[in-house]
């Protein structure tokens, strides 16, 4: 487990995190230059913090009050940096094989031939870093800093260099080492599809603090509005029925009935992320009987703001959920905050979040 | 081929300029990461002293080396007692007159190379469990290879030239502390003496030219190893 409490001033760039996870994966999210790679490299030991405290398992790796620091090469904490870094002068096997080195053989967590095996490295082991491709170069850094036994990984943006189709290549690697090796892994990246692909656990950054903690869930339903995802709603519903013949998957959403695409693959009772664009959304003065949007719910309007082009109408479903609507309908309906209005939204306008990451890439 | 006094000062330049890029290779390289990677008080007055031997004029130089490391100087005095070891005008003289004259030019190319090394893989290999001393042997010092190289063949070169601070600090001794340049002087100071002259010169630049040539060669195979031909 690793708690944290950390202090870090760098003139105008204040970071103050506190944070704390357990074993599986945590997703760091949020947007760039809020110091998330900052908060890695407090944990693994490259960037000194002013005070706090950091402890893994127990042991403190940093320690204002007894003078504690310790040093990279001591914590054990691995780290794979976006642009994977490998060694020039070593070839893949040798990049492989640095840290292992190090670490004295009763210690070792992982043997070579068993990562080699899991992240598909054998035809790569005697090319060299030069020669390989971006998402092949991630998975040579991800193997080199297991083989380093650490009692943490950290794994910053290891997919944003990467185009859409390598993403959907290692995203299975990285779920791989998430289910076979008994590992913490904390996961940054500012965007969330990429993220609930491994985990619905997330700690949230924002100009240096983390702002928000805990499961997905949780987290919308604290947060007002859910703009700080990049996405306009994002809705968690739990799957109830796969109406196969009817194409559509059954959901529940805060006692809400939602009709989604259907995905038998989606498990029964399992919670699932959706998300929906604010553009994809009708609004209406009562229900209409008549239509075959399927999902319509009533809300109350909270607030009306234009927003350039269009008009922005934040809805209180149970829930927040922001529609956008040009001027002229938002006139023509004579909209006003404290009315109640009825949300339609199509079937297909939803899109499965933990699919995005993976699917963006395959259907492209 | 060679006659006896020509034999003695081109082993003698050799030798010399070996011995120079022995002793200036680790302070070099040392200043050079020194300067490429830390943040220090006092570090462009450093940088400033380093490069001093570059804009002086080689008889300061050479006059300053006899003033401390001459018999009487402190420097001198110190080393005698010490180690018994006396470089005034001797060989070991003319090998500190030129390696002061090209540690500049070694640690210019090493500071460069090293700058140019991405600090994230020396993090990279600290969160692999690699102390400082380790990282440094073995991903900053073979990355800074071609800039090592480079910095060998520059002082290595400039030692063979060297002629100012050498005939200040050690004086023009045959045998002894006479390289090629010095031995050239001679015969430029002698009347009727064009044809040996001319001789060294063609020596000289043969010895400058197949170090340029084997210099060329190896840096190509370094840089090559490095990119993964």
């Amino acid at each position: 487990m690793l708690a944290l409490e950390v202090a870090l001033n760098r003139g105008r760039f204040t970071l103050e995190a506190r944070l704390e996870f357990d074993e599986g994966v945590t997703g760091l999210f949020g947007p760039s230059g809020s110091g998330k790679s900052t908060l890695l490299g407090l944990i693994a030991g490259l960037v000194r913090p002013d005070r706090g405290r950091i402890v893994l398992d127990g042991e403190p790796l940093y320690d204002d009050a007894a003078s504690l620091c310790l040093s990279p090469h001591r914590r054990r904490v691995g780290l794979v940096f976006q642009d994977a870094q490998l060694f020039p002068h070593f070839s893949v096997r040798g990049n492989l094989l640095y840290g292992l080195r190090q670490i004295p053989a009763r210690e070792r967590r992982f043997h070579f031939r068993d990562i080699v095996d899991l992240l598909a490295l054998e035809p790569l082991l005697n090319a060299h870093p030069r020669r390989i491709s971006g998402g092949e170069k991630q998975r040579v850094a991800l193997g080199r800093s297991l083989l380093a036994s650490p009692r943490l990984l950290l794994l910053d943006e290891p997919l944003a260099s990467l185009d859409a189709r390598l993403k959907a290549h290692i995203l299975p690697f990285l779920e791989k080492v998430r289910d076979e090796l008994d590992l913490p892994i904390l996961f940054v990246s500012h965007a969330l599809p990429e993220i609930l692909y491994l985990t619905d656990r997330l700690a949230l950054m924002e100009q240096g603090r983390i702002v928000a903690s805990g499961g997905l869930e949780e987290i919308l339903r604290t947060e007002p509005g859910s703009g700080r995802f990049g996405l306009d709603n994002v809705l968690t519903a739990q799957v109830e029925f796969h109406d196969v013949e009817g194409g559509c998957t059954l959901a529940r959403f805060r006692g809400l009935p939602v009709v989604l695409p259907l995905r038998t693959t989606q498990a029964i009772g399992r919670t699932t992320y959706v998300s929906v664009h604010k553009g994809e959304i009708a609004l209406s003065r009562g229900a209409m009987p008549a239509l075959s949007i399927q999902n319509q719910w009533p809300g109350r309007i909270v607030e009306i703001e234009a927003r350039g082009s269009g008009v922005e109408v934040h809805l209180d479903i149970g829930a927040p959920l922001v529609a956008e609507i040009s001027p002229r309908a938002c006139r023509e309906l004579g909209l006003h905050v404290g009315e109640t209005v009825y949300a339609l939204i199509k079937t297909r306008s939803f899109v499965y979040l933990a699919e995005q990451a993976a699917e963006q890439g395959l259907s492209r | 081929m060679l006659t006896a006094e020509e034999w003695s000062a081109l082993s003698l330049s050799v030798k010399v300029s070996l011995w120079c890029v022995a002793l200036v290779l680790p302070p070099g390289v040392f200043l050079g990461w020194l300067l490429a990677r830390r943040q220090f008080y006092g570090k462009s007055v450093i940088e400033a002293a380093a490069h001093l031997p570059m804009v002086l004029p080689p008889v300061v130089t050479g006059y300053l080396l006899l003033l401390s490391f001459g018999r009487n100087g402190w420097l001198g005095r110190w080393l005698k007692e010490t180690f018994d070891l006396s470089v005034s005008f001797s060989w070991k003289g003319a090998v500190l007159a030129s390696a002061v004259m090209s540690f500049p030019l070694m640690m210019r190319a090493v500071r460069l190379s090293m700058s140019l090394i991405d600090p994230r893989l020396e993090q990279a290999a600290s969160t692999l469990g690699a102390g400082p001393l380790r990282v440094f042997f073995t991903v900053t010092l073979p990355l800074a290879s071609p800039g090592l190289l480079t910095g060998a063949i520059l002082s290595f070169a400039r030692s063979l030239g060297e002629f100012g601070a050498t005939i200040t600090f050690v004086g023009n001794i045959e045998g002894e502390t006479r390289t090629l340049p010095l031995a050239l002087y001679t015969y430029t100071q002698t009347p009727g003496t064009e044809q040996p002259a001319l001789r060294l010169v063609l020596l000289s630049t043969a010895v400058a030219f197949a170090a340029l040539l084997g210099s060329e060669a190896l840096t190509r195979r370094t840089e090559q190893r490095l990119r993964g031909d």
